[in-house]
């Protein structure tokens, strides 16, 4: 039994480094979120030749400014993209965690019974508690994946007709990511240091911090 | 320079180049280019003005000055882009920096300051340092348009020293080049031929002028946008203002007429425009209070740089490198 916990410990080491990529690709996505989003909101400001101001003097300038701006959104459309199909792979391998875990229960040769699930070795979690933990985190992960396929797909349509607040709104969805609650998440992969998340939510603050006063 | 096993397919190829037409000889060498076919056709200007192409043995001698003086303006032209993109973005930080302190400093006297507004002199307070913050902005968004400007008259000079030239008599025992004419004969094209496997020393040139206005175009219209923002200012409207024919540092023209950037006719550097657009030349007339929506503009446009195509800009340094057999990245 003791065995078999352990190996679950090194699932959960796994599980642990993915959610750190998970990390640094959350910092990656809301970079490229604010780019799009500040292009998006500028788009309506470059369309009045009331603002250009001096450059009106420079022949073709607002053409040549709006198709500059779009290419730039459309890169940065195609890298978010790129961005969700990593978050995505991490999904896909902590779901194969899991279903490794499951499969080293339910389908070994000697199954292990109700009791042994439950049979707790010193400090050391049951099985039970581990095949739980996996299958949460792996819920947490894809839910979290489905809504934020859904915010990018959402900011596209948005280019069309921005509302400032909309943007703002589905921002914060990308940075709360609601369906991860940090400190269960923590927990669960026994991580004792969570210095880089610390970092990483700072740093988003500031970011929207700054991206909120420009232009104000 | 250890060309030596591709010297004879150049020399095959040598006498294709001088052919009857300009226009077929561009069209039988753009087929034969089809790796670079993105590229213009690579020699359309050429006329053969060297009566007499160099004889063989001088040839020889010199391919390998020519190769060692591309290569060496090639990684400047390198090293002057990216100073320039370094430049470019510290200024559009400063400028927006400038930006968002000149707009605090406008909208201070209808800000809502809360419990802060039974301070005495606050406002006054705010404005004044708000106004030394703008100062420092726009002492250093003028360094950074120093510095690009720097780093397109390098740019030129890189781009208008591609020849090299034989010094001396031809038949002095002392084979030595330069990157100067001293004869009148003396084309410093080594006769057209290509200097490493396809490309002569004026299809170089070509590239590197095209690379090259795309900055200098770049640079222009930066220098409207620079002297907007440094007359944008709140109070004193008549001290900061400034004008297109105005010297924003000392010696800027001079460095501008080294970019082709200043008209002699009118004494003042020629109008900003786009690539490929004739500019049917207004005046340049600033405001000193624009609106929010127009500064936003103007730091768009520092950020987008139409003038430079970055994929061609990579694409002519990609196809370069290749040719030269060095990566210049």
């Amino acid at each position: 039994m003791e065995a078999m916990v352990k190996k679950y410990q090194q699932k959960f080491r796994k599980v642990r480094d993915e959610m750190s990529r998970w990390d640094e690709l959350q910092t990656r996505l809301i970079s490229q979120f604010i780019s799009a989003s500040s292009i998006i909101q500028r788009l309506q400001v470059l369309q009045d030749s009331k603002n250009y101001g001096s450059l009106n003097c420079v022949a073709g300038v607002e053409d040549a400014l709006l198709r500059k701006q779009l290419e730039s959104l459309e890169v940065i459309f195609l890298s978010l993209k790129r961005t969700m199909e990593e978050f995505h792979g991490i999904v896909f391998s902590i779901e194969k965690v899991h279903r490794d875990g499951r499969q080293q229960i339910k389908g070994g040769s000697n199954q292990p019974s109700a009791k042994q699930l439950q049979l707790r070795v010193g400090v050391k979690p049951t099985l039970a508690d581990c095949l739980d933990g996996l299958m949460v985190l792996y819920d947490m992960h894809h839910s979290e994946y489905l809504l934020k396929a859904s915010v990018v797909s959402a900011l596209s349509t948005l280019t069309l007709k921005p509302s400032a607040s909309d943007l703002c709104a589905l921002q914060q969805l990308l940075i709360d990511q609601p369906n991860i609650p940090k400190d269960e998440g923590r927990q669960m992969t026994k991580e004792e240091d969570n210095k880089d998340k610390e970092q990483s939510s700072n740093l988003m603050c500031h970011i929207t911090c700054k991206f909120g006063k420009n232009f104000k | 320079m250890a060309d030596q096993p591709e010297t004879p397919t150049m020399e095959t190829l040598d006498p294709q180049t001088p052919s009857p037409s300009p226009s077929s000889s561009s069209s039988s060498s753009s087929s034969s280019f089809s790796t670079v076919s993105y590229s213009k056709p690579p020699n359309p200007s050429f006329q053969n003005q060297n009566p007499s192409p160099m004889p063989p043995s001088l040839t020889r001698l010199w391919r390998p000055a020519a190769q060692r003086n591309l290569r060496n303006r090639w990684s400047k032209l390198v090293s002057c882009r990216k100073q320039w993109v370094s430049s470019s973005s510290s200024g559009k930080s400063h400028a927006t920096s400038l930006v968002n302190a000149h707009l605090s400093q406008r909208y201070m006297s209808t800000m809502e300051l809360g419990v802060l507004s039974d301070m005495l002199n606050i406002r006054k307070k705010a404005g004044r340092k708000l106004f030394k913050q703008q100062e420092t902005f726009r002492s250093k968004l003028l360094s950074s348009y120093k510095d690009m400007v720097a780093a397109v008259t390098q740019m030129v000079n890189a781009s208008k020293s591609m020849r090299t030239f034989l010094k001396g008599p031809s038949n002095s025992a002392l084979v030595q080049f330069s990157s100067f004419s001293g004869d009148q004969n003396d084309s410093g094209d080594g006769g057209g031929i290509p200097a490493f496997a396809f490309w002569s020393i004026s299809s170089h040139e070509q590239l590197a002028d095209e690379l090259v206005q795309m900055f200098i175009m770049e640079l222009n219209l930066k220098r409207l946008l620079v002297l907007e923002l440094l007359s944008t200012s709140c109070d004193d409207p008549q001290a900061n203002e400034l004008h297109w024919s105005d010297q924003l540092y000392p010696g800027e023209f001079d460095h501008l007429s080294m970019c082709n950037l200043f008209s002699q006719e009118t004494c003042e550097p020629v109008p900003p425009k786009l690539m490929d657009l004739k500019s049917d030349a207004p005046t340049v007339r600033s405001n000193n209070q624009p609106n929010p929506e127009v500064l936003q503009v103007y730091i768009t446009t520092w950020l987008a740089e139409v003038n430079i195509d970055t994929l061609r800009v990579d694409e002519i340094f990609a196809a370069i490198g290749e040719e030269m057999h060095v990566s210049l990245t």
